[in-house]
């Protein structure tokens, strides 16, 4: 009993987090849209047919009906907050197709490249962190130390390009472009995989040093514990906490990361969806992305905070404890 | 100054005096008009006359790369400007007043962090059109979040301080605290992560002006030369790899000193 009420404890305010997080979004891009100069409607309609477009007033009315962007603003902004409830995000500008309907049919395309690439990173990053705390020099330790912050340095289109004119049209192996194969999906996820490989490192490997410097490795290594033993038993058990901290961060790069991958890669996918929403100025697909992201976003971190209750049982009885690292927002 | 005597840290110096010659005096640097085509030599490869080869209509890519520079590194410069002013003064009032004004702009500032920086930026852009100063506010809306996090941070450790409780028993007011004590203690942690920060922001503007939400199409912009080139990167990769890779360079060398700057090692 006072296991489920210590749970409860501390989950609710957990998922009251999540439900502000996905409220506040929509509220934050509901703001920018409304409030930055300009019609959004007249700009999408001008992206459609010209910057001479002319339109009747009456028919822009209609428009207006039609793609819910008519009545008060409070009218528009609690009308849209309970549809997209109820999983009506409205109807695009630029194709007239539901936004949620958009949204499915290019979420697995992301899905299966966000997912590779986040295998891809993170499995890269351990095996990395373990050759550097395994490597017999210190040139070598150092040498691999430095792969990760190039990987954030480098821009994803250049190293796709890089990937696509090595890869695909060099040696052959891969296709440079689509969707229809596992193969297309190889490429796209390595070049998403290096940042968020690099990000997942930073996290990760400082954890590991941190914890290669504690007592009981001390211990261990005094008793002769092999290496191997002791980065799986003792170094990567402590990393993990903060390691499945970042996760939610990467969500996010990962989100943004298709945007670019999926261009340079002439893929299907919510992130090419997304550029080419902004460039037919379709403010209702936009907004549809980012509070499907914020959502997902959020879901995660929620996740993450029962994950941590699980493998922390100190920061569950201690009762609402939110002293997880922060780990510096953005960066 | 110990930093001088580490090569990479020189060497990235002299980097980021380059790309700041080439963004303010361009003609200093380039061998060609940026504009000018020539019908006989397209699609050429590096060579003494042309450094970084030819591009579809017979213009000097390296020329290009360099008329580039000032687009795209005032845009990412702008984006920091934005970022750190409207988080300076977010954070700064936040910390200061404290109580519940500072619960509720803490938690927009949460919600800002949380919605990645990319989709912010193309929200912005979306609403306000294409264009490079778009571009930079949208870059630097994204990272004010982070900014306002840092600023609010140092500010209410400043707060407690004995120099800041002798001023207000002394009856200083409020804002002449802010300004005389609060900010200038403030500003170091700040600027190290401004530096810091300009490199993702050059990533960034790259990013979206690749996409093509840039200046319009003469515009040398660099994610836009590596955008153009995309077209012939089965025959000639050069096109698009070479702007690519001058972006990684600025990008490292901007980190390698920023990283100093921080007093990161």
């Amino acid at each position: 009993m006072t296991q489920v009420k210590a749970w409860a404890g501390y989950l609710l305010p957990k998922l009251g987090q999540f439900l502000f997080v996905v409220v506040a979004t929509y509220t934050l891009v509901f703001v920018l849209v409304h409030f930055l100069p300009g019609d959004p409607l007249i700009a999408a309609l001008a992206a459609k047919g010209g910057a001479s477009t002319v339109i009747d007033p009456a028919e822009l009315d209609a428009l207006r009906v039609q793609y819910g962007l008519d009545g008060t603003l409070w009218q528009q902004y609690f009308g849209h907050l309970i549809a997209a409830a109820q999983g009506d995000l409205g109807v695009s500008i630029s194709t007239g197709v539901p936004v949620t309907e958009m949204i499915a049919r290019a979420f697995p395309f992301s899905v299966q490249i966000a997912s590779l690439a986040l295998l891809f990173g993170v499995t890269s990053a351990v095996l990395i962190t373990f050759l550097a705390y395994a490597a017999p020099w210190p040139w070598l330790r150092q040498l691999l130390l430095q792969i990760p912050p190039f990987g954030i340095a480098v821009p994803a289109f250049l190293s796709g390009l890089l990937l696509i004119s090595v890869f695909a049209f060099a040696l052959g192996w891969l296709p440079s472009a689509g969707a229809r194969s596992f193969d297309a999906a190889i490429l796209p996820a390595i070049t998403l995989a290096l940042p968020v490989g690099a990000l997942f490192f930073q996290v990760f490997s400082s954890a590991v040093l941190e914890a290669q410097n504690s007592p009981y490795v001390f211990t261990a290594v005094a008793k002769g514990v092999p290496p191997r033993r002791i980065f799986t038993k003792h170094l990567l058990r402590n990393a993990m906490l903060p390691s499945i901290t970042i996760l939610g961060l990467l969500i996010g790069y990962l989100a943004g990361g298709t945007a670019v991958v999926e261009t340079v890669f002439s893929r299907d996918g919510i992130g090419r969806m997304t550029v080419n929403a902004v460039l037919a100025r379709d403010i209702n697909v936009i907004q549809g992305v980012v509070l499907v992201v914020g959502a997902i976003y959020a879901l995660v971190n929620l996740l993450v905070d029962v994950a941590y209750g699980f493998i922390d049982p100190r920061t569950r009885i201690g009762g609402g404890v939110p002293s997880r690292a922060r780990l510096g927002a953005k960066k | 100054m110990t930093n001088l005597r580490k090569p990479g840290f020189v060497l990235g110096l002299i980097i980021i005096a380059l790309a700041i010659v080439a963004s303010l005096a361009p003609q200093l640097l380039a061998t060609h008009d940026p504009f000018e085509s020539v019908a006989t030599d397209r699609l050429l490869p590096p060579s003494a006359q042309y450094l970084f080869g030819t591009d579809n209509l017979g213009r000097d890519l390296y020329s290009r790369v360099i008329y580039g520079a000032a687009l795209s590194l005032l845009s990412a410069s702008l984006a920091v400007v934005v970022g750190v002013v409207v988080g300076a003064v977010v954070g700064l009032i936040s910390g200061f007043v404290g109580g519940r004004t500072d619960f509720i702009i803490m938690r927009f500032v949460d919600v800002l962090i949380a919605v990645p920086g990319v989709l912010l930026a193309l929200i912005v852009v979306a609403s306000l059109g294409f264009g490079p100063v778009s571009l930079a506010l949208g870059v630097g809306l994204g990272a004010a979040g982070s900014f306002a996090r840092v600023m609010r941070s140092q500010v209410l450790r400043i707060r407690s301080e004995e120099y800041v409780e002798a001023a207000r028993t002394l009856g200083v007011r409020s804002p002449a605290i802010l300004v005389q004590h609060v900010l200038p203690n403030a500003a170091r942690p700040v600027i190290a992560m401004a530096a810091l920060e300009m490199g993702t922001a050059i990533l960034s503007v790259s990013a979206l002006t690749f996409l093509g939400f840039g200046a319009p199409p003469p515009a040398p912009e660099w994610g836009a030369l590596v955008a153009a080139g995309r077209d012939y990167v089965a025959t000639n990769p050069g096109l698009s790899i070479i702007p690519g890779a001058v972006i990684l360079v600025v990008v490292l060398a901007v980190n390698r000193v920023a990283r100093s700057i921080g007093g990161d090692e």
